[in-house]
């Protein structure tokens, strides 16, 4: 039997909410309507704060913080834009789109990812630091799905998936820094993987065209990270 | 020996750890830490074991860890029955058979004696010696251990660390027994919080807050953990505590464990430190043994175990949460706090991490109480912290201070200022994670709030000094490449911010930069700051943030002129001594040239760089010799003599004229424009000759009857013959250069007259007003500014100086009319306030006039100068300075005394310093600078006005030749750049094809010198002093060269 959840009051960009204790800033304002941009977040996952495009300001402090992570206390006041915030995370963006090769003309997931429609919606058209043009492969050895490094952003949303969802842990982040890449396994060909069980959820979840379908054409690719959600949501009530 | 259960049994080991440590036989203790090691403490070990078995002597041999002082490894104790401890250093192998000799004798090797310890405590108990060798200093007598207070550091280099036995003698464990004895785990936490200890990790939390909440934590297990994954470069401060002590770190955490309720302890140590880990765990099984450890402590029923685990060397594994990922044997990435680990740490149960030096202050506090903790240090900062002082600085080692203490103690009391003199740039605190401050901030006290607010932080204690061979870019490039490496790669302002930071500071440093990446720069790294996730990347940007806040102008210089002062970044310099000269002269080229006997190329390589050749071959202070390379063989090759053989041959030969037709052609068309320069002293004969070659119409004014300024009117004949200097004068009048003595700029013509008759004008008047302060007496007949008396015998006057001259100064120009006053037979006493060390005349001329017979008198200011009934001069009376405060040059600040001295003289010289004439200053309604100079910008050298341009010493103040004529070519550069829009400056340089073959050896020659007749033949006349090279040994010191500008060698 549940308890009943103690309701807070906090304000987002002003106004004044009604949340329960236990959630993050995140999922009080996203039930309220609020928007807070992300990137590494889906809703289901564990949250990571990786990506920091979710950075918050509360007022009191000077600091910032990713609203995916910090769990919210009676009398918060959030707010969400600012120039300073909107300042830090285009930089974030922009420097998501030198660090990888994200050519969006030639992307399976072009015009349905969610890297892009942050980048437009900021009205990022041109970045000011230097493209790291990366030497990546593409891993073509499953027999249904592809992953692509140039497009992958790290946000380990396919290693939660695969590892809360799934159970079969096949995604993991190797070496650090700059180098950091995606492995199945331990830095197997992903078609050769035996703990993979082909059931497609890392590629439902992964914001970018990092993770794809074979044989899909741009306008087919579009991903159902929603479906993640509700799938855990469902399991929720059955329990 | 049986497990220790009670008062007795504790009582019996601590007499046996006595009779070890202080024996009723000599006792002979080497420093065995791995700095020891490093320096052949083994070595010195395993002769003393020898040579004692070898004597039979009986003596007691030990090994200790560290007792601090790096810089004078190997370190050694003795101690003969009854006396004090003395401490030996720069001990070596070969020296342990005579100091068993002397040790079997009764006495001690005095040269290897460092100082004393009569009485030492080790705050859970004390150790008396016993008193004698009054010639000997104490320990904290000693530059390097004065003002050290050592809480942590207690027992370091007294104790055998993997002797359990010897760490209860001084009062080991005795804290854990109290309180197991006490059972009240909240009074130790009172404690510690009464006490204001904060976690020695760097975020400075207070340390009986954080145990408090873990041990109000419910939960089956909870964890303690001591962080020993030191990781920052250059600090080594938990490395040596742990292999000096490791039973302080075990009874800190033992008593953690019972206070805070844990199930268990773990240490986790990096894998780098095997010495530590070995120590460590010995350790840990000896505490096992005598029932300190495990079930069942001392009796008290209380069960607690320590784990050591080895870190693999990633430095994020330090931050708390990628640490217990390492521990669960994940990746070590950090997570977001919250939840923070004390509510959910190792898996996911209550965790207590503190630092090793935290655990360190623990059985202090509770021996001694918090009151006595706290008298320690500053009011929020209490206690000590030790720092490891490293770089750029004399004496290295770990100092334990009071919090609080202002970092010029750190880097001039103890670690006694830069090495061989050398001025010290900037001190970095914090490693990768803290910033660069600079000597003005250096009165800041060492404390959590004071660093923070100058962009630093305290951090784990490391302390690396910098001093001027270091580029502060590349400082920043080094650490952001460092955390760049270590980042985990989880959050992207981490990940991809300091991958693009380093790409700029790469550019930067590569010469590439420009100005608008130092504003990304600020810009990427405030972000990274504010966003990143981890303590990592939001302190990894202070190294570029602090030194853009405090080196702004180290950045620009790469960036704008293309230059690197330190000499550091290879890329923006041709060679070490290239970029040292002020002129940028090419000196393996001229040096290579000649080397191939092509004296007429080398010739025209040297002006060409450098328009007064054989003045500046005799008086410049030849910055080139204390960078040259060769010094890691023999000596700095002589390139100031070479270079001065190379002009004279030319200037002063028959060669001249044609050689003049060779530079002649290479003179540009006329461009119809017309310059003014204002004074022909070095930057401006420099300024003229480039501008003439560049094919302008150039007009130079002087206030003097002749060309030359100070190299004409104030440096003395026997340093530079005006036969020379008229003869470099001669070749740029050739160039057509017009010369107009006897006028002054801003009085006899108006600026506006030379702004409607010329094209620019550039000003370069020198600095001849004497800085004159007045002090009673200075009216009186005899008394004379220095500038005054050596233009005067410059042009031929004798002033009157009768039999006794005082000087007061200790610049060149002291020292110069010194000499001109012994070479009138007069007997000289130089009077200065500081010390010799910090005169800021040439060396060699100090100690030339020294050879000469002129007497120094040291710290000593004028007071007055008393006169007779004639107004002449009689005496002058001095004051006695003492040492005060160190100022920002380093250098420590005279203080006046009540100590006053009379003497008789019959003249006066006031060498204090000359300035800029201010009257001109005033006329010229130019911008000027708080001090009095011309203010101008610092790349285009562009005054207030518009086409007046600025350089020479009324920029500078009173500087030096090469400095000045530095100005001259840069304005020349500059004013032909904007007048003629086009960059012209490549095409009057001339270009040579020579030999880039490397030696294959070194040249064996040693360097040669001038030749300098006896200091009592020498002050007779006014004849040079210094004459130069033949062409042999000319041409031996060029084959010296190592060709430091090739910069791709073949290698076959």
């Amino acid at each position: 039997m549940r308890l009943p959840q103690k309701k807070l009051s906090i304000r987002i960009d002003g106004e004044l909410i009604s949340a329960v204790e236990g959630q993050t800033i995140l999922q009080a304002a996203k039930a309220n309507g609020k928007y807070i941009p992300t990137l590494c977040d889906l809703e289901g996952l564990t949250p990571v704060g990786a990506c920091r495009l979710c950075i918050v300001e509360i007022s009191g402090t000077d600091r910032l913080f990713p609203a995916c992570t910090t769990p919210i206390q009676d009398g918060m006041s959030v707010t969400t834009a600012s120039t300073r915030l909107a300042h830090h995370r285009r930089i974030s963006v922009e420097l998501l789109l030198v660090e990888r090769n994200h050519t969006c003309a030639v992307c399976v997931s072009n015009g349905h990812c969610e890297l892009q429609s942050l980048a437009s919606a900021m009205g990022i058209s041109t970045v000011r630091f230097a493209y790291n043009y990366p030497k990546l492969g593409v891993d073509l050895s499953h027999p249904r799905f592809v992953l692509d490094h140039n497009r992958c952003i790290l946000c380990t949303r396919c290693v939660r998936a695969c590892a809360d969802l799934e159970g079969a842990h096949v995604w993991e982040i190797t070496s650090r820094g700059i180098h950091s890449r995606i492995v199945s396994d331990l830095n197997q060909k992903w078609g050769e993987s035996r703990s993979c069980t082909n059931c497609g959820k890392c590629v439902q979840a992964c914001p970018t065209g990092a993770l794809a379908a074979k044989g899909c054409a741009v306008e087919e690719m579009v991903k159902r990270a929603d479906n993640i959600s509700s799938l855990v949501h469902r399991r929720e009530v059955q329990v | 020996m049986p497990r220790i259960q009670d008062i007795g049994a504790f009582s019996a080991v601590r007499e046996a750890g006595l009779a070890k440590l202080v024996p009723a036989v000599p006792r002979i203790a080497i420093g065995m830490g791995t700095c020891g090691r490093g320096n052949g403490a083994e070595g010195l070990y395993h002769a003393f074991a020898e040579a004692i078995e070898r004597s039979g002597i009986n003596v007691v041999l030990a090994s200790v860890g560290c007792f601090g002082a790096c810089f004078q490894e190997p370190l050694a104790n003795l101690r003969l029955p009854g006396f004090p401890l003395v401490i030996l250093h720069r001990v070596q192998a070969n020296d342990a058979g005579r100091i068993l000799h002397d040790v079997a004798s009764g006495s001690l090797p005095p040269d290897l004696i460092y100082c004393k310890i009569e009485e030492w405590d080790h705050i859970t108990a004390s150790i008396k010696y016993g008193r004698g060798y009054p010639e000997i200093p104490l320990w904290n007598e000693v530059p390097f251990f004065k003002g050290q207070k050592k809480i942590v550091l207690r027992n370091c280099g007294f104790i055998n660390p993997d002797d359990i036995e010897e760490y209860i003698a001084i009062g080991g464990y005795q804290a854990l027994y109290k309180v197991l004895i006490d059972g009240r785990p909240e009074f130790v936490i009172e404690q510690l919080k009464a006490s204001k200890l904060r976690g020695r990790g760097g975020a400075g939390y207070l340390t009986g807050n954080k145990w408090e909440f873990m041990a109000r934590a419910k939960a089956d297990h909870k964890y303690i953990i001591c962080n020993a994954d030191e990781g920052d470069p250059g600090a080594y401060m938990n490395r040596n505590e742990i292999e000096s002590d490791p039973h302080s770190l075990i009874e800190g955490m033992i008593i953690g464990g019972y206070v805070m309720g844990a199930s268990g302890g773990i240490i986790y140590i990096r894998a780098e430190y095997p010495l530590a880990v070995h120590r460590l765990t010995r350790a840990i099984d000896q505490a096992r043994e005598y029932g300190l450890l495990g079930e069942n402590i001392l009796g008290r029923g209380f069960k607690f175990d320590i784990e050591v685990v080895e870190g693999a060397g990633a430095f994020v594994c330090g931050e708390e949460t990628a640490l217990i990922a390492s521990l669960e044997g994940q990746a070590g990435r950090p997570r977001p706090r919250p939840p923070f680990p004390a509510q959910k740490g190792l898996w996911g149960y209550p965790t207590n991490i503190n630092n090793v030096e935290t655990w360190y202050n623990v059985a202090p506090i509770v021996t001694r109480g918090p009151a006595w903790f706290s008298e320690t240090g500053s009011p929020k900062s209490s206690g000590t912290k030790v720092f490891s002082l490293v770089g750029k600085v004399t004496s290295t080692g770990l100092v334990e201070m009071p919090l609080g203490t202002p970092l010029k103690t750190f880097i001039y009391d103890i670690g006694e200022g830069g090495i061989g003199g050398r001025q010290v740039k900037a001190v970095q605190t914090g490693g990768p994670s803290g910033g660069c401050i600079p000597p003005e901030m250096f009165d800041t006290p060492v404390d959590y709030e004071s660093l923070t607010q100058l962009g630093s932080i305290m951090g784990s204690g490391g302390m690396v000094v910098m001093d001027e061979d270091n580029c502060m870019v590349d400082v920043a490039r080094y650490f952001v490449e460092f955390t760049h490496s270590e980042s985990c790669g989880k959050c992207i302002p981490c990940r991809v911010g300091l991958n693009k930071s380093l790409r700029i500071l790469n550019r930067v440093t590569e010469g590439a930069g420009t100005m608008h990446h130092l504003e990304l720069l600020d810009e990427l790294s405030r972000y990274i700051r504010e966003c990143s996730l981890c303590g990592l990347g939001q302190t990894a940007p202070n190294p570029v943030l602090t030194t853009l806040r405090h080196f702004r102008t180290e950045f620009e210089d790469h960036i704008v002129s293309g230059r690197c002062q330190a000499g550091v970044c290879e890329e923006l310099a041709v060679s070490p001594c290239e970029n040292s000269c002020p002129l940028h002269m090419n000196i393996p080229r001229f040096l290579q040239l000649y080397k191939e006997d092509r004296l007429e190329d080398a010739f025209e390589a040297v002006i060409m760089d450098n328009p007064l050749p054989s003045s500046t071959g005799r008086v410049c202070q030849h910055p080139c010799d204390s960078r040259c390379r060769r010094q890691t063989i023999d000596e700095a090759v002589n390139m100031r003599e070479v270079h001065r053989f190379i002009a004279d041959s030319i200037l002063l030969s028959n060669r001249y004229e044609h050689m003049v037709q060779r530079i002649l052609v290479r003179r540009l068309e006329h461009t119809g424009r017309k310059i003014a320069i204002a004074g022909a002293g070095p930057a401006g004969l420099t300024a003229a000759f480039y501008l003439a070659m560049l094919g302008h119409d150039v007009t130079v004014y002087d206030a003097k009857p002749e060309a030359g300024g100070m190299l004409r009117f104030a440096l003395p004949e026997y340093r530079l013959p005006k036969s020379v200097l008229q003869r470099e004068i001669r070749l740029i009048e050739q160039l057509g250069v017009k010369f107009v003595f006897n006028t002054r700029i801003g009085f006899d013509i108006p600026l506006n007259d030379l702004d409607d008759r010329f094209d620019a004008v550039f000003i370069s008047i020198g600095t001849w007003k004497e800085s004159w302060v007045y002090q009673p007496g200075t009216e009186l007949k005899g008394v004379y500014p220095a500038l005054m008396f050596l233009e005067a015998t410059a042009r031929g006057e004798e002033p009157p100086i009768g039999r006794k001259v005082a000087i007061v100064g200790g610049g060149n120009a002291a020292i110069d009319s010194a000499r001109t006053a012994l070479r009138r037979g007069a007997d000289v006493t130089v009077f200065y306030r500081r010390e010799r060390k910090d005169m800021p005349a040439i060396e060699e001329e100090t100690q030339a006039a020294t050879d000469e017979g002129a007497k120094f008198v040291f710290l000593a200011a004028p007071h007055r100068i008393i006169g007779d009934a004639a107004g002449k001069v009689k005496s002058i009376e001095i004051v006695k300075t003492r040492l005060g405060e160190y100022d920002v040059s380093g250098r420590r600040k005279p203080i006046s005394t009540d100590d006053i001295r009379r003497y008789e003289c019959d003249a006066v010289i006031l060498a204090v310093g000359e300035t800029v004439d201010l009257d001109f200053a005033k006329a010229s309604g130019l911008s000027l600078k708080e001090s009095g100079t011309l203010d101008v910008n610092r790349f285009t050298l562009e005054t207030s006005r518009s086409r007046f341009y600025g350089g020479g010493d009324v920029v500078t103040g009173a500087s030096n030749v090469s400095n000045a004529m530095a100005y001259g070519k840069q304005a020349a550069r500059n004013i032909d750049l904007q007048l003629m829009e086009a960059n012209r400056w490549a095409r009057i340089l001339p270009l040579f094809d020579y030999g880039n073959e490397l030696p294959a050896e070194p040249s064996p020659n040693h360097r040669h010198a001038g030749h300098i007749p006896a200091a009592n033949v020498r002050v007779r006349s006014n004849a040079e002093v210094v004459t130069g090279f033949t062409h042999e040994e000319t041409l031996d010191e060029s084959c010296r060269c190592l060709r430091c500008d090739i910069k791709v060698a073949n290698v076959s």
